[in-house]
């Protein structure tokens, strides 16, 4: 199957800020089995894509698609065994650029013995931002994810919506150039998703980019730009929203469901 | 700026791995059992400075070195496997500091640990002898950074089984069986070199039990070290040092070495470990 890609008209940007914020060109990744070398599992093939500065772009794909495998790759968590990938303008490989970048994970598990504002500081550090700035922003971040009155409480007491809250505060600490959700509304609430769209739409608004794995289609449908579909390791649809829910031959638009059913079906998942 | 970036993350790791691990229901056990011990001092029936040093040896050669290793070996063990497990370190892998600084920050923060329970009981319990039996000298308490070398020499193949299994269980049994089997090279090979004939030692036979003691740890030199090698006399020490096989200097660094070694492969898989 070709992988058809397209992407939206875009107004002319500065020549720094043009450099992709992701660029994929015929990434693949195969899991070899620790002791049985034969046994191969191939989560990602071939898959060539490019995420462009200031965009929200959304990942889909059912259960063992490779969209995690994808989201790893960019941020140096696993090696690609063929192709090469760039993170905001330099290969993977290239650490430093992660200071520039927020990243949600879907099960985070923090050290439960640290207050919120512990945990913010020692993920600042990390971050390699100055404690001043820190300081400066942990506050605010605590604040407007409704966090402002425990952040003196150990986390081990919050439950898990407050620890997605408390995900996404840490990762706009540095108030990323790219940053990275994967299945970041697990376990939020309305106000908690209400937020969550704020944040994607505070990086856009800056000139930064939003990878958002999900499996919320309205989620996708409210913040994305351009959406992606992984099936069996193979990125088979790259496009704009409008382009994807258009109806391959009526003159009709379909639901976002509607549309990915199309792509498992046809790829028998 | 990214190298004084580097090293605040790594201080910050150091602190947070302390704090983490004097939060930990071990460390009430190790706090409780320092208090014991400095009570027992206080209490012995310790008669003069003599009585009172001859107390401190045995504490240096057992209670430090072989019950205190093994309990903080334990304690920590499961401190790089939590660490380590794909939930926590995916999210703090995706920043920019290096692998290796993390499991650099990580083990100065578990050797800070251990450092200060050695200090409080060596301490405690020098102060307690002193105050008793009159027992001033302070050689005793050279037992807290011996120990901390000891400790980091078998904490690094520790951290090399948590990097690879990332298993509390793996990391716990194997290093205990590494320490037994380490201290059984080192006993065998004392043991041969001080009380067989050296015509009945066969040359290939030697050379194999000299490279595995200069190889692995040496946990019983810690110990001959720490008790001036009155322990060593069942060994037949005397003739192992007149023979020139044994310098308590070269095996400390040797130990060192090879503990130095063991966290270098550590590092070395981490760095290229996937999540």
């Amino acid at each position: 199957m070709s992988v058809q890609l397209q992407t939206a008209p875009r107004p002319a940007a500065p020549a720094a800020a043009r450099a992709a914020a992701a660029e994929f060109a015929h990434v693949a990744k195969t899991y070899t089995h620790p002791l049985f070398r034969s046994r191969k599992i191939e989560a990602l093939r071939d898959a060539t894509l490019r995420i462009e500065p200031g965009e929200v772009f959304g990942l889909l794909g059912p259960n063992r698609a490779g969209k995690t495998t994808l989201v790893k790759v960019l941020l140096s968590l696993c090696r690609p065994t063929a192709g090469t990938a760039t993170r905001l303008g330099a290969p993977v490989s290239d650490r430093s650029t992660l200071a520039q970048v927020g990243y949600v994970h879907e099960n985070q598990a923090f050290p439960r013995y640290l207050t919120a504002v512990g945990l913010l500081e020692y993920y600042g550090a990390l971050t390699l931002l100055p404690p001043e700035v820190v300081r400066e922003r942990a506050p605010k971040l605590l604040k407007r994810f409704g966090l402002a009155d425990r952040g003196g409480e150990p986390i081990a007491r919050f439950s898990k919506g407050m620890l997605q809250r408390l995900g996404l505060a840490q990762a706009l600490l540095n108030e990323p150039r790219l940053l990275v959700l994967d299945e970041p509304t697990e376990g939020l609430d309305l106000e908690g998703r209400r937020l969550l769209r704020d944040a994607a739409a505070e990086v856009r608004s800056r000139g930064g980019s939003v990878l958002l794995v999900s499996h919320v289609l309205t989620e996708v449908e409210q913040l994305c730009d351009r959406v992606g579909v992984l099936v069996g390791g193979r990125l088979v649809h790259v496009g704009t929203l409008a382009d994807f829910v258009q109806h391959p031959t009526k003159d009709r638009v379909r639901s976002l469901e509607q549309a990915l059913q199309q792509f498992y079906v046809r790829e028998g998942k | 700026m990214t190298a004084i970036s580097s090293s605040r993350a790594v201080a910050w790791l150091v602190r947070d791995t302390f704090r983490q691990a004097l939060a930990s229901g071990p460390s009430w056990l190790m706090l409780a059992g320092s208090a014991a011990c400095a009570a027992l001092c206080l209490m012995a029936p310790v008669d003069g400075s003599a009585a009172a040093y001859a107390l401190e040896q045995q504490l240096a050669s057992w209670a430090v070195h072989v019950v205190g290793l093994l309990l903080a070996l334990v304690a920590t063990a499961g401190m790089l496997p939590a660490f380590l497990d794909p939930h926590r370190a995916s999210v703090l892998l995706a920043k920019p500091v290096s692998r290796r600084a993390l499991l650099a920050g990580k083990f100065l923060g578990v050797l800070a640990f251990v450092a200060f329970h050695a200090t409080l009981f060596v301490g405690g319990a020098w102060l307690a002898l002193a105050v008793r039996g009159g027992a001033w000298d302070p050689a005793f308490l050279l037992c807290v950074p011996l120990l901390v070398l000891h400790f980091a020499v078998f904490f690094s193949f520790s951290v090399m089984l948590a990097v690879a299994t990332r298993n509390t269980a793996a990391c716990v049994f194997g290093t205990v069986l590494f320490w037994l089997l380490c201290w059984a090279m080192n006993f065998g090979r004392h043991a041969a070199m001080g009380t067989l004939d050296p015509h009945v030692i066969s040359p290939a036979f030697g050379w194999v039990i000299d490279s595995a003691y200069w190889v692995l740890p040496k946990p019983l030199d810690f110990q001959l070290v720490l008790s001036d090698g009155s322990h060593g006399e069942v060994l037949g020490l005397g003739r192992v040092t007149e023979r020139g096989a044994w310098s308590p200097a070269l095996s400390l660094l040797a130990s060192a070495l090879c503990g130095a070694g063991l966290l270098a492969v550590a590092a070395y898989d981490f760095a290229g470990a996937e999540y």
